[in-house]
């Protein structure tokens, strides 16, 4: 479906710079983050199969991080905050799953690229109002957590500013604007369903440890 | 055979280069001399690049660090690359720029939990890239962060891939890196800490590598900080030479 590259950002989530403040000053770290963090996902993390998502036998449970992507309908090339957002014509939601963080300094690239490890929702035009609604995920029906974008430390705006000062997002491309910091996670044999932000909701599942 | 990709006519097309290497010739059957050519980098959109840092023995000794374990892999975005003849831009600041010459192989058939022994069998072929690195805008975030890495123009690639019949040996090439003709880089494939058939048996262990994607394999040693108008070579026996220019950013 996106043919384009796909970013994301980590560490975009006010409250876990200020849990983490202390850690920053600290190696390897040493100074606080001045540019965004970002990291590419790669096109095997769109092949989910007809049975779901088999996690790799390494692996026991995953962080399950619902986010929004918007997609680009033109270049952002050096854009200010104030026009940044005319360059995003669609959004979607977006599952961005991960192998638990343990460390921003070096992390490999499998944590955030094994196959299945990016489902995302259908694509909707996007709408400035999105970025104010509660991403909600629910595991096997159950509600497991929520949050909104206004956590964002860069809203979507200063994001796509600060990031098109070096590197061109272009048109086709996804930008995942965040993840929370409290992400759940799931395993073997769960569900997943998104909804929220007033996009098509997304529902994501893992293949049972018989299937897999 | 050597296969290009090639604004002409309006489309991006690939050819391959024919008469011992003077002219390019389509699909279509027409031809055009390799003068004339307008070079795009070789790469099918959407393909996965991975590129590699710290894969050499003599430029991890260089740079003062250990060899990693795991492997120091990260990505790069189709935004990065440039084809033959392309320039790339060095911002005004940018002191410690320097060229990576680097064998880039490319993935020809799919790729899932492949042996090392077998994994040269998923190799279509192979290329050349010049991966830039500018070492100040280095942070001690998911290292080496896209600012450094990712940066519009900064990965120079081609001329063509080659196909992998024609290159038996992917560990014995010696590389070469020239500035405006003096050579800043002399090493060979040979001293890579992790093959090309070990990096393919490492990816897919967890992911499936698919026809296109494009695993840039490392630098050896050999520093040299570039200024705008540099011309830069990176040449790799038995693939060819790739050629580029640095230039100033607008405005700067």
């Amino acid at each position: 479906m996106i043919a384009g590259n796909i970013y994301g950002v980590v560490l975009n989530d006010r409250p876990q710079l200020a849990q983490m403040a202390d850690v920053f000053a600290m190696p390897p770290y040493n100074v606080p983050p001045r540019n965004p963090v970002l990291y590419l996902k790669t096109r095997n993390c769109l092949m989910t199969g007809g049975d779901g998502i088999a996690l790799d036998p390494d692996l026991a449970e995953v962080e399950i991080a619902a986010t929004l992507g918007l997609v680009f309908g033109r270049a952002a090339v050096k854009m200010s905050p104030a026009t940044a957002l005319d360059c995003v014509t669609g959004a979607c939601l977006a599952l961005d799953i991960s192998e638990p963080e343990t460390s921003y300094y070096r992390p490999t690239v499998r944590q955030r690229c094994r196959d299945g490890f990016l489902p995302l929702g259908q694509p909707g035009p996007f709408d400035r109002a999105l970025l104010g609604g509660d991403i909600i995920t629910f595991v096997n029906g159950t509600k497991v957590h929520a949050w909104s974008p206004k956590r964002l430390a860069r809203d979507a705006a200063t994001l796509i500013a600060d990031i098109s000062s070096f590197m061109t997002l272009a048109a086709g491309d996804l930008l995942l604007i965040g993840l929370p910091h409290d992400a759940p996670r799931a395993g073997r044999g769960d569900r997943v369903h998104i909804e929220g932000a007033g996009l098509a909701p997304l529902d994501a599942r893992f293949q049972s440890a018989t299937a897999a | 055979m050597k296969r290009a990709r090639i604004a002409h006519n309006g489309s991006a097309v690939w050819a391959d280069l024919v008469d011992s290497g003077s002219t390019l010739r389509l699909g279509n059957g027409e031809t055009l001399a390799v003068a004339d050519a307008h070079w795009l980098a070789p790469v099918a959109p959407g393909a996965t690049i991975f590129a590699l840092g710290l894969n050499y023995a003599d430029h991890v000794k260089e740079l003062g660090f250990k060899a990693k374990e795991p492997p120091l892999v990260f990505l790069k975005g189709m935004n990065a690359l440039v084809g033959h003849r392309g320039e790339t831009v060095r911002p005004a600041d940018a002191n410690q720029m320097h060229p990576e010459c680097e064998l880039v192989a490319i993935i020809g058939k799919p790729a899932r939990n492949i042996r090392a022994d077998q994994a040269l069998d998923h190799v279509g072929g192979y290329s050349i890239a010049c991966d830039y690195a500018i070492r100040e805008y280095l942070e001690n975030y998911y290292r080496p962060n896209l600012r450094v890495k990712n940066r519009d123009t900064t990965t120079p690639l081609g001329p063509w891939i080659v196909d992998a019949a024609d290159i038996p040996d992917p560990q014995n090439l010696t590389l070469r890196t020239f500035v405006n003709g003096q050579m800043v880089q002399n090493g060979s494939t040979r001293d890579m800490v992790l093959d090309v058939a070990g990096l393919i048996a490492y990816l897919s262990q967890t992911m499936t590598l698919l026809p296109g994607d494009m695993i840039m394999t490392g630098t050896p040693q050999g520093l040299h900080f570039c200024a705008a108008g540099d011309d830069v070579i990176c040449e790799i026996e038995g693939i060819g030479r790739l050629a580029s220019r640095l230039v100033a950013e607008a405005g700067s």
